[in-house]
């Protein structure tokens, strides 16, 4: 029981990270779309995630250095800023989606204005975030997530052609450049950068020693395994319940349909209660990403096991944070249309994230004997050459298909 | 300098795509847009019929979808058109009010089972409608 409740930051990691509003959207348009075409790229995004989280993890156990810190370090003070400052932008743009995702999730439960929601939305998980301690806060948001599971339930109550589900899993060659932007965006929106600047940080939080490394290792792979889970479910699903209909999904509220039409109410209920603590949580992986980026690369007191009192300019930045998002919510700015970009522009600065962890995690005078492996070794450089392929034809495939609108 | 001015005239390349008058792609894209409103209002309208969904639900959904098809009307009436596609514009757009009303009609009975299934049958057959327009538009009729 102790090892199932000490996985909950794997758990708040991926359920905040794969299955946010812009994943719940992103995944279900692919299945809508392309049915089982695209099943191929959400494991090689699960992947790379597993491996880079759980170097990460492993480099915040032995060195007690989160990712941040290991940037500075590593890129120096110049390149670490423009990634602080291109980091803290998309951080803040994502913080923005997901309390816009809360606003919309609530406004399906209770029919009220948006702009009321996002306000009471943001007020609400500022009041959860200033009362509960970072354990707490995982295992709130990270095991109510976990009703979306009623999506993977629900493709399985459609019977799946298990043929072509598998057929999917192969990766075809296609000129399309939608089917590439949308494979693009998948790998993308697994690897967001502040996965892992709040998974290191987290791990710094609950104090993990070279003695949690297999809880490292089990938080990665359970965590992001069962974010890769939800991902296939809500493509599988969208496939077999909206692609023959001709729906394309284009809003938030039409993802719940997946889950209402084999178990009616229950299911929508079950569907949006799922999708508000996901995308909750995503919040605050968000908000808490962005104040640890800037926290450790300044060199200030942070982390929520502390006091407020104890890290106080951690604490206004969470804070001013969020109000930034609210603000720009405020504008009247689609909080779909700011994620999707939020992903593709994200995608530019994953390289620069993820280069430093890959080079500390395996510095032998760093890491001692837990530096890199042999498998972490070539896993880690052959997500790097994806990574760099990836930055460089997002941008393109962005305006090339009018983001995603073909 | 030669680059600035290239990335320049890219850049006024890409704003300017899509400013003429609408053409027959387009208006079949906008035509696909309002099948697919029509087939989600479907699944929506479906579950009112069964009683298998929650009242606010489908209030504050139906009122999305809704805005979806009045706004796809608006694009398409303002739009100047190319010639040989005028009627198929005008159809394109009547369709799209009706399907704007009809969705209307469970915004305003979102608990009504027999208003769901009314709509249902409604929905069905402007997503016939739409079908036939864009099979006509495919073929150049």
């Amino acid at each position: 029981m102790k090892v199932v409740l000490r996985i909950a930051l794997g758990i708040i990691a991926a359920i905040g990270g794969f299955v946010d509003i812009g994943d719940v959207v992103f995944n279900t348009q692919a299945g809508a779309q392309f049915g089982y075409e695209l099943l191929w790229a959400v494991p090689i995004g699960v992947v790379g995630i597993t491996v880079y989280a759980e170097m990460s993890g492993r480099v915040a156990a032995v060195t007690r250095r989160p990712v941040f810190d290991v940037i500075r370090t590593r890129l120096g003070l110049p390149t670490g800023l423009v990634v602080l400052v291109a980091s803290l932008f998309v951080n803040v743009l994502t913080l923005s989606a997901e309390i816009g995702g809360v606003a919309l999730v609530l406004q399906l439960f209770f029919d009220a204005p948006f702009t009321l929601f996002a306000l009471l939305g943001a007020l609400g998980m500022v009041t959860i975030i200033w009362f509960t301690p970072f354990e707490g806060l995982e295992r709130l948001f990270g095991y109510l997530g976990l009703a979306l599971f009623v999506f993977v339930a629900a493709a399985l109550h459609e019977h799946p052609d298990w043929h072509s589900v598998g057929g999917g899993f192969v990766p075809e060659a296609k000129s399309s450049t939608l089917y590439w932007y949308f494979v693009v965006g998948l790998i993308a929106a697994a690897l967001m950068p502040y996965e892992v600047y709040f998974y290191s940080s987290g791990a710094v939080e609950e104090r993990w020693t070279p003695n949690d490394l297999l809880v490292n290792r089990l938080n990665a792979v359970v965590g992001y395994g069962i974010g890769g889970l939800l991902s296939l479910g809500l493509m599988v699903a969208a496939a077999q319940m909206f692609a023959p209909a001709g729906v394309v999904p284009d809003h938030l509220g039409t993802v719940p349909l997946l889950a209402q039409i084999p178990y009616g109410e229950a299911g929508l209920v079950l569907a949006l209660l799922g999708m508000l603590f996901a995308i909750g949580g995503a919040a605050v992986d968000a908000s808490f990403a962005a104040s640890y980026s800037i926290a450790q690369f300044a060199g200030w007191e942070w982390g929520k096991y502390r006091r407020p009192s104890g890290a106080p300019r951690f604490t206004l930045a969470w804070l001013v944070f969020f109000a930034l998002g609210l603000g720009i919510l405020m504008t009247g700015i689609d909080p779909l249309e700011l994620t999707e970009y939020s992903v593709v522009l994200s995608v530019v600065a994953l390289p620069l994230t993820y280069i430093p962890v890959l080079l500390i995690a395996r510095d032998r005078t760093f890491m001692g004997e837990h530096a890199n492996g042999p498998v972490a070794r070539v896993l880690g450089w052959l997500y790097m050459v994806i990574l760099v392929v990836v930055a460089v034809a997002a941008i393109p495939l962005l305006l090339a298909t009018n983001a995603g609108g073909g | 300098m030669r680059c600035v001015v290239q990335i320049v005239v890219l850049a006024a390349c890409l704003l300017c795509a899509g400013c003429g008058p609408l053409d027959r792609g387009e208006l079949s894209r906008g035509v696909e847009t309002l099948s697919a409103v029509a087939a989600e209002s479907q699944l929506v309208a479906d579950g009112v019929a069964q009683d298998r969904t929650r009242a606010t639900y489908t209030r504050v959904h139906a009122r999305t979808l809704a805005e979806d098809a009045a706004h796809e009307a608006e694009k398409l009436a303002d739009a100047s058109v190319a010639p040989g596609i005028e009627r198929q514009r005008d159809r394109a757009v009547a369709i799209a009010q009706r399907l704007d009303d009809t969705i209307g009609t469970m915004e305003t009975h979102p608990g009504d089972e027999r208003a769901g299934v009314q709509v249902h049958k409604e929905l069905t057959g402007i997503a016939d409608d739409l079908d036939q327009l864009g099979q006509r538009l495919v073929q150049g009729l």
